[in-house]
């Protein structure tokens, strides 16, 4: 089978969205205010310039406050790393939320049906609807995941999918994140710092509370314990306080009111798993775990990891606990897989894909690279293995060196990249930077949207997510680790 | 509770008290020397010898001197029990589970912690070290303070009181210890000036000073010193106080089990000889022998309650 066949898209133009204009999220065309940010805009001219650039200073110094709550953890130095902030909200009205909130709905559950479907019958490759060494062969195939059962056929409780926007205005996804997704505390903490700036606003415009997440997040997890259990006991594996998604591990465990663990903590006796705690071992039934795969037990993936518990995968595969996210689900968001994602949903739910992807390339197929290697300049090329933004390259501004170092390892390991055209992702009026003799101006700035989706007896969506906005000028890297920053998401209700 | 947290717990208690028991014999050191010009050639010696530190100083230095004692007291980072390490221990052990303390407590340990992160051997002269030690004692009564005053009477507090007070009976031995076999210098008679001045000495380190002069007067002798920081049950540094806390600390946590309570706590032998036990008796007996036991004791207690709450074997 080759990628035409799969519906997959193959390049034979040159990518002429690279031209393309971004939107502006809060303003058309034409420079007038979309109507869902009329009173957002109208709130913030009607500031004086020196206030709107006071609403960045006290946001910062809130931060810091708050920052010094959760950056010194792991933080041996004593110092404070701020995830950058901006104070000018996102607004997500309610008609555009409910498509999303649908399509990623569906997509998770597809998503979940095939990391279902691989580790037990394989139907999907059987079928031909992908190609078997593509799934064999992804860096986040798990053999020992064969097999394990999950209650309620849940196996990706938590996923985030990264959305943007682009030139249509139309949202579509540029990556999904269903190993260990993380970001949702800085949603929590954004609206939390937003509404001591902004309440009035807040309240005028109905926005749709974030609060409910833990809650959410802990029902769900519960949901998909072992059968049979009234009251399971659901903790939170974390690779300890040196993790840089620490902060998140604890507040998370705190605001569920779950015991939060490390792998010296447990122990699985009988397959059964236990946490130690003063008074014995108590009895562990779901573990929300947020370290990789490769270090959950050692009997099984790295022998040298301390950081899991030895026989954990014997205690899933008897069907005496729930690992949330379950083994292996990482190749369901492997860069390479993820151009099959709209086939999966139509396999799996008969459903007509609710949101478009961002057209993938994987150069793997000879035809395919030598289309994409003709105009390199023009996509942005990802290693498949990697996540963060790291290894990326992007053609228009990327340097003749740069584009010809990209040929090379193209060619020396083409399955390890995928190509896709240059995405004019939207832009919005952000703060930062743009405080200039203690005035604000407001400068355009592209930014993508990590919503949050849980799935248990059923599916539940986090009204926001976390808008992330590449702060450097013209930047479309929006990652933290590339200097990125958040906004607060604002979903209108009706 | 996690048997790992509760162990952070016990080992943040033990070395906040180890820094501040620290601080105040450097602190009185200092202070007896100013008095009395020492006649002694090195009269900063005792000191290592009360921590049984000889062997790591002497790696660290040729000669033991004001400077060189209050460095390996306080500053030294090979010293794992310099006060600058006892406080970074502190931190490090509360760090990860700070959500399970007081904000208020968190924030004065780490407030220390930046201090003494900021220490350079010029701190203390530019402070002076009578300030420098007011100032580090404030911050330990502020932590224990706000420990009493913020934290609910739960396994957590539990457990810092269980630290506590197996680091507390274990120097106040040590200390009583050095004082009464080696501290005198040779041409001096037992229960002269010098020899009084010592043991009044090892009261202030104990913060005892005011206490005992309350109960016997100006008259500092050997068995009341003894008696006071032994077998008083009512001062709060006493052996014997320290040991009834953790005893009652013990039955708290067997009532809060599921399980029966054990008939006897592992630390009833211990109370038992604190309870019957006078000072004139004991140094007739042997007061080195019976500091020795003592501290057995303590150490086979501290292993008890280590296997009990936080092994994780």
């Amino acid at each position: 089978m080759d990628a035409q066949q799969a519906g997959i898209a193959v390049p034979g133009w040159k990518a002429e969205v690279a031209v393309l204009q971004p939107i502006n999220e809060m303003f058309d065309a034409q420079g007038q205010a979309r109507p869902e940010c009329a009173r957002v805009i109208a709130y913030l001219l009607a500031m004086e310039s020196t206030r709107l650039a006071d609403l960045g200073e006290r946001a910062h110094r809130m931060f810091q406050t708050m920052g010094v709550t959760f950056n010194v953890y792991g933080d041996h130095e004593g110092g404070e790393r701020i995830f950058p902030f901006d104070p000018i909200p996102r607004i997500i009205p309610a008609g555009v939320w409910a498509g999303l909130e649908a399509g990623l709905i569906q997509r998770a559950r597809a998503l979940n049906a095939f990391v279902a479907d691989i580790y037990g019958e394989g139907q999907i490759i059987k079928d031909g609807a992908i190609p078997r060494d593509l799934v064999i062969g992804s860096p986040q195939f798990r053999h020992a995941a064969a097999g394990i059962k999950s209650p309620c056929g849940v196996y990706i409780t938590v996923a985030g999918i990264d959305l943007v926007r682009g030139a249509d205005g139309r949202f579509h996804v540029l990556e999904d994140n269903v190993r260990t997704p993380s970001g949702v505390s800085y949603v929590i903490e954004n609206r939390r710092i937003m509404t001591r700036l902004l309440p009035e606003l807040i309240r005028a415009l109905r926005v749709s509370s974030v609060e409910n997440y833990p809650a959410y997040l802990l029902a769900s997890l519960r949901e998909v314990a072992p059968g049979g259990i009234s009251d399971p006991t659901v903790a939170l594996l974390t690779p300890g306080p040196f993790n840089s998604a620490f902060f998140e591990h604890v507040f998370l465990s705190q605001q569920m009111g779950v015991e939060l663990v490390e792998g010296r903590d447990l122990v699985c006796v009988g397959h059964k798993l236990f946490m130690k705690t003063v008074h014995g071992l108590r009895r562990i039934h779901v573990l929300y775990r947020r370290i990789d795969d490769d270090f959950l037990d050692p009997v099984v993936f790295r022998p040298d990891s301390l950081l899991g518990v030895a026989g954990l995968t014997a205690v899933l595969r008897a069907g005496n606990a729930t690992l949330a996210n379950a083994i292996g689900t990482g190749v369901a968001d492997d860069k390479g897989i993820f151009a099959y994602t709209p086939a999966m949903i139509r396999y799996y739910l008969g459903e007509e894909p609710l949101l478009p992807i961002v057209e993938t390339y994987l150069l793997r197929d000879p035809e395919v690279r030598a289309a994409v290697l003709r105009d390199l300049d023009h996509y942005v090329v990802k290693p498949t293995g990697a996540s963060g933004g790291y290894g990326v390259v992007i053609g228009p501004s990327a340097t003749d060196e740069e584009l010809e170092q990209a040929r090379r390892r193209i060619a020396a390991a083409p399955a390890d990249f995928i190509a896709q055209p240059v995405f004019p992702l939207s832009v919005h009026p952000t703060l930062a930077g743009g405080v200039a003799g203690g005035k604000a101006a407001l400068v355009a700035r592209h930014v993508d949207l990590r919503p949050f989706v849980l799935l248990g007896a059923r599916p539940r969506v986090l009204a926001g997510g976390l808008t992330r906005v590449a702060l450097r000028e013209g930047s479309l890297i929006v990652n933290s680790s590339q200097g990125g920053g958040s906004k607060d998401t604002w979903v209108l209700e009706e | 509770m996690l048997r790992r947290i509760a162990g952070s717990l016990f080992w943040a208690a033990r070395y906040l008290e180890r820094a501040q028991w620290r601080a105040r014999l450097v602190d009185v050191n200092y202070h007896l020397l100013l008095e009395v010009p020492p006649r002694d050639a090195e009269p900063w010696e005792p000191l290592v010898w009360i921590t049984a530190e000889q062997e790591l100083f002497a790696t660290l230095h040729s000669h033991v001197t004001e400077a060189s004692v209050i460095d390996f007291y306080v500053f030294e980072k090979e010293n794992r029990s310099s006060i600058r390490n006892c406080i970074e221990s502190v931190r490090a052990n509360l760090s990860p589970l700070r959500h399970l303390i007081s904000s208020d407590l968190w924030l004065a340990v780490n407030r220390l912690y930046l201090e003494s992160h900021g220490w350079t051997a010029q701190t203390l002269s530019a402070a002076g070290v009578s300030a420098f030690f007011a100032d580090l004692q404030r911050h330990f009564y502020t932590i224990e303070g706000i420990i009493v005053n913020t934290m609910p009477r739960d396994m957590a507090y539990d457990l810092i009181e269980i630290g506590t007070m197996l680091e507390r009976p274990d120097n106040v031995s040590r200390l009583l210890d050095v004082k009464y076999h080696y501290l005198l210098p040779r041409q001096e008679e037992i229960g002269g000036p010098a020899d009084l001045r010592q043991w009044a000495a090892v009261l202030r380190s104990a913060s005892a000073f005011e206490a005992f002069r309350k109960v016997y007067g100006n008259a500092v002798r050997v068995d009341r010193v003894v008696e006071i920081l032994v077998f008083d049950p009512a001062f709060p540094r006493s052996i014997r106080f320290g040991i009834e806390r953790l005893a009652r600390v013990l039955a708290r946590i067997a009532a809060r089990e599921d399980e029966p309570a054990p008939r006897s706590l592992p630390c009833a032998d211990l109370l038992k000889i604190l309870r019957a036990g006078s000072a004139p008796q004991t140094i007739a007996d042997g007061l080195h022998e019976f500091l020795i036991g003592i501290e057995a004791m303590c150490a086979r207690l501290a292993g008890h309650v280590f296997d009990r709450y936080m092994s994780l074997e």
